[in-house]
């Protein structure tokens, strides 16, 4: 029998192994039969990233973390019998235990640790944890981010920063189309356009004084208290930032802060990653090329805030975003703490 | 005189992994291919016998510091956890009414299946010295369970091209696997 008609009957062979059909095995000949014991063998090998993600949930707990793990279940109540371990003791005559429930032990176990996490809260309690963590070597494709000194920083739904708070007065008349939005006038100006809300124009608010916080008992013209944030809008900061202005911003204004690396902030550094899928229309179109991710790495080394910079279309972004969703990083370090920090993820699509 | 050499490394390994916890990643991967061959072969499937090693590695890492040297290796300690781990599995099943005992006589049992995992593990890591994509069809085939036309379509081959390949690399691992025996 040639080579090629082995194969090809080695490969009928792991078919019928793979659909478990019963009965007795089909008739295959010498070599055969020798190659489909390898093949049975190999039927219950591990996935291929299985190993290194479970290397790093133990790295985890090797370092104090509490594990939100991929995919286990929680780790049972150590008083099992590991105590008193010795190989193949049942040799001997002994056997393994059973273990009941009881609602009085989970009862006692809930109230030790309730009484755990009050002292720890009280700080009576100081527990050290060691973040060694084995590093493995970083992705390459991980580039730090450049912000554009010329952007200038600005969030959105937020005051301007001023240090006074908003000056008394009323708020303007709502439209259904605005043609300025309410601002403080400046003394200045020549050219003045009524400043409207965004909403029904027989809406009536109490009219008494110009534009301004009602409930202020400021009289000097102020553009309102807020704290440049970040937000979700155009525009970097460090730090978190918040707001309260009247009237619609840019932006949605929420403030969360995140730093860049450089300026005194480590980058973070990649523990674990997952590989990302074809999807099926790029694999038939064989469509290759690398889609890049702005990714915010938190202080916990998940990954947030994931957006697409650099798009590669047929699906591949959503699958560059899905694999990168659950990478796992050292987070960037400031002054020795850690910080959320922003990073550039390239994620290289090629076919063999 | 290798084996006794092999066990003062192992005895090393296990102390400075009682002293920094950290350093228990190397005994993990000394040991996983076994521990996980010897659990494949005891439950149903390959979701569960990627939990149950998950968890006895997890309990070995928790319960290291009352580990104490007899001479005996390390694995038959990770293996005792496993079995136990396994057994303590089946009795739930068992009292659900979602499975059934062993039917092999427990110290039966465990001998033949430390032998079976000790072999399998090699298999498994024998895999990852397959060329490239010799491994990368064993990987498909066999975890993944694709059929060869999805593997030849993936990797832009004929079939006949991919079933070669599955055939080779099945030879490949039949070798190595008696030189390492004989």
């Amino acid at each position: 029998m040639n080579s090629v008609a082995v194969s090809d009957e080695l490969d009928h062979a792991i078919d019928v192994m793979q659909a478990g059909l019963p009965g007795p095995e089909p008739i295959f000949q010498g070599e055969t039969i020798d190659l489909l014991r390898v093949a049975q063998d190999l039927a219950s090998m591990p996935r291929a990233d299985f190993m290194s993600r479970l290397l790093v949930e133990l790295q985890w707990q090797a370092s104090g973390r509490e594990i939100t793990s991929f995919s286990r279940p929680p780790v049972r109540n150590p008083q099992s019998s590991i105590s008193n371990y010795e190989f193949m003791p049942t040799l001997l005559g002994r056997g393994n235990e059973i273990y009941p429930f009881r609602h009085r032990n989970v009862a006692a176990s809930a109230a030790l640790h309730a009484g755990l996490f009050l002292l720890l809260g009280s700080g009576l309690v100081m527990v050290s944890s060691k973040a060694h963590i084995d590093a493995r070597p970083t992705v390459s494709e991980i580039e730090l981010y450049t912000p554009l000194d010329a952007y200038p920083p600005h969030g959105g739904g937020s005051g301007a920063g001023d240090k006074i708070g908003a000056s008394q007065g009323e708020a303007p008349r709502f439209a259904s189309e605005q043609l300025a939005p309410p601002i403080v006038a400046p003394a200045t100006s020549k050219i003045r356009v009524e400043d409207t809300l965004i909403g029904p124009p027989d809406l009536n608010v109490p009219k008494t004084r110009p534009e301004g916080d009602p409930l202020s008992t400021l009289l000097a013209l102020s553009s309102g208290v807020g704290v440049r944030g970040t937000g979700s809008g155009e525009g970097t900061g460090d730090g978190s930032g918040h707001g309260s202005g009247r009237g619609p911003g840019a932006g949605s204004g929420s403030g969360v802060g995140f730093a860049l690396a450089g300026r005194g902030v480590t980058p973070p550094r990649v523990i674990y990653k997952l590989e990302p899928e074809y999807s099926d229309e790029a694999r038939q179109l064989k469509h290759q090329g690398i889609v890049t991710l702005s990714v915010v790495v938190g202080v916990d080394g998940r990954t947030k805030h994931i957006e697409v910079v650099h798009s590669l279309g047929m699906g591949l972004d959503e699958k560059a975003m899905e694999a990168v969703r659950i990478w796992r990083f050292q987070p960037g370090m400031k002054d020795g703490h850690p910080v959320p920090t922003q990073v550039t993820v390239d994620v290289d699509f090629h076919l063999f | 005189m290798s084996v006794v050499c092999n066990l003062s490394d192992e005895r090393l390994l296990i102390e400075a992994a009682q002293k920094d916890p950290s350093r228990f990643a190397e005994l993990y991967q000394r040991n996983f291919h076994r521990v996980y061959a010897f659990v494949a072969r005891r439950v149903h499937n390959r979701d569960e016998a990627e939990e149950v090693t998950a968890e006895v590695f997890h309990e070995a890492l928790l319960n290291l510091q009352r580990f104490q040297w007899r001479g005996a290796p390390f694995a038959a300690w990770l293996l005792r956890i496993a079995a136990n781990t396994v057994s303590d599995r089946r009795r739930c099943e068992a009292r659900h009414g979602a499975g059934t005992e062993d039917p092999l006589d427990e110290v039966e049992a465990e001998v033949y299946v430390v032998a079976e995992a000790e072999r399998r593990a090699m298999l498994y890591q024998l895999v990852d010295r397959l060329p490239a994509d010799q491994r990368l069809v064993v990987m498909r085939r066999f975890v993944d369970q694709k059929s060869i036309r999805e593997i030849a379509q993936e990797l832009g081959r004929s079939e006949g091209a991919v079933k070669q390949l599955q055939f080779r690399a099945l030879q490949s691992l039949r070798h190595q696997a008696r030189s390492h025996y004989e």
